[in-house]
């Protein structure tokens, strides 16, 4: 496996725990969430920044 | 007769590598986990708060909880087990140097020797672990390992073979003396560059094996300075961060998955407060926490690197200026008296 650092943006949800489950989600698109945190609001943009270390198997 | 009381349960949180004013250094937030823990019951809070390198302080009612564990506890998915002692594994990675490590092994003889600890066997990693450290825009650090299949195989060994209840790594980490992120770090600036990569390997091993886990980073000593700051001096005065880590990890809770049913275990639904720096509410524990009944305290001395409100995220808190009136709230709290009740301007009540 391999660890990897990634940046996505995640809309801002209704409740903190909806925002949760969607920040997961994002990741789990990429690997297995390790470590993540919303580090910044955009308001006007309606998103979150999350930064994160997610876990990919290799083959 | 003994009165019927609650256990009165605080969560101190203060995320590491994020610059944070208070807890971003040295243990530095190691005084207000003393003083928030004669005002309640239990605190549960992590190794970024108690760890002081050579310096450390036992608190009876404190629980030395990793940060992925953390989450899951306030995520309800775990609970805590409190343990008299656990039996502590210590890895290595195979990249320290024969003396850097010969230093390590003395540093762990030494807490078996003058803390009665207990330790297993160590293990050396089958390969080197390659840490990497990175910062983020945000202005936070974070970092990552090359080999963590090794980091696994050498805590496996150490839970299989030698028994032990509790991960301490020591992983080599990249000295760079000249760097001026260092230097603000050894200034109380700044912020902590190792922190985001030591959370990482923790990380780790708890998500896999489900037990206490921290990190210590393998440094060579760094000249002399005579303008360190002191939250930063505790760093200054021994050749290991070892002896924190082993001294958390030896009473450190164990985790059991929920539903298991006990009746010493310590529930999320049990938490009364959580307090953290108010720009850094944007990790999962406090999101989780957030959706609870405990009442959610932020502190806008802990200035950190971070911009995210309780506010901006939907999470009701109350806004303290430090932690000396975080304390107040907590006692009242604790003493079944509303914070409000405190002040000069009580409003009168009105009708839903």
């Amino acid at each position: 496996m391999r660890m990897v650092f990634v940046t996505p943006k995640v809309p801002l949800q209704a409740s903190p725990d909806l925002l949760q489950q969607a920040i997961e989600a994002e990741l789990r698109r990429i690997g297995e969430p390790l470590r993540w945190a919303v580090t910044g609001v955009d308001e006007s943009a309606n998103t979150a920044q999350v930064e994160a270390v997610v876990m990919i198997e290799t083959t | 007769m003994k009165p019927h009381t609650k256990l009165h349960t605080t969560v101190l949180i203060i995320p590491t590598g994020i610059g944070a004013a208070i807890g971003g250094y040295a243990g530095d937030a190691l005084p207000v986990a003393r003083a928030i823990a004669t005002v309640t019951d239990r605190l549960i809070t992590h190794p970024n708060v108690l760890n002081g390198a050579q310096l450390y302080w036992p608190l009876p009612n404190a629980y030395y909880v990793e940060g992925y564990g953390l989450d899951q506890f306030a995520a309800g998915q775990w609970q805590l087990k409190p343990v008299h002692q656990n039996r502590i594994g210590l890895l290595l990675d195979a990249a320290i140097e024969d003396d850097l490590r010969w230093r390590h092994l003395q540093a762990a003889d030494a807490a078996r020797a003058t803390l009665g600890l207990d330790l297993t066997d160590y293990v050396v990693t089958d390969a080197p672990l390659g840490v990497t450290l990175k910062q983020a825009a945000s202005g936070a650090t974070w970092g990552t390992i090359e080999n963590p299949d090794s980091l696994l195989r050498g805590a496996e060994r150490l839970i299989k073979e030698g028994g032990a209840g509790a991960i301490a790594v020591i992983a080599r980490f990249p000295d760079d003396e000249d760097s001026v992120v260092l230097t603000n770090y050894r200034q109380g600036q700044g912020v902590d560059p190792l922190a985001g990569a030591e959370a990482v390997i923790s990380h780790l091993v708890v998500r896999t094996f489900q037990i206490p886990c921290a990190h210590a980073p393998a440094l060579m000593p760094l000249p002399l300075d005579p303008s360190i700051s002191p939250r930063s001096a505790a760093e200054e005065i021994g050749y290991t961060f070892l002896p924190c880590v082993l001294a958390g990890l030896s009473r450190a809770p164990q985790f059991a998955m929920q539903g298991v049913s006990a009746s010493e275990m310590i529930t999320a639904d049990q938490v009364d407060t959580v307090i953290l720096p108010a720009t850094a509410f944007g990790g999962s524990a406090s999101m989780s926490f957030g959706q609870t009944q405990a009442t959610i305290i932020a502190v806008a001395d802990n200035q950190t690197k971070m911009e995210v409100s309780a506010n901006a995220l939907g999470i009701e808190a109350v806004q303290v200026r430090s932690y000396l009136e975080a304390i107040g709230v907590i006692a009242a709290q604790r003493a079944g008296v509303h914070y409000g009740a405190l002040g000069s301007r009580i409003e009168r009540l009105s009708g839903l």
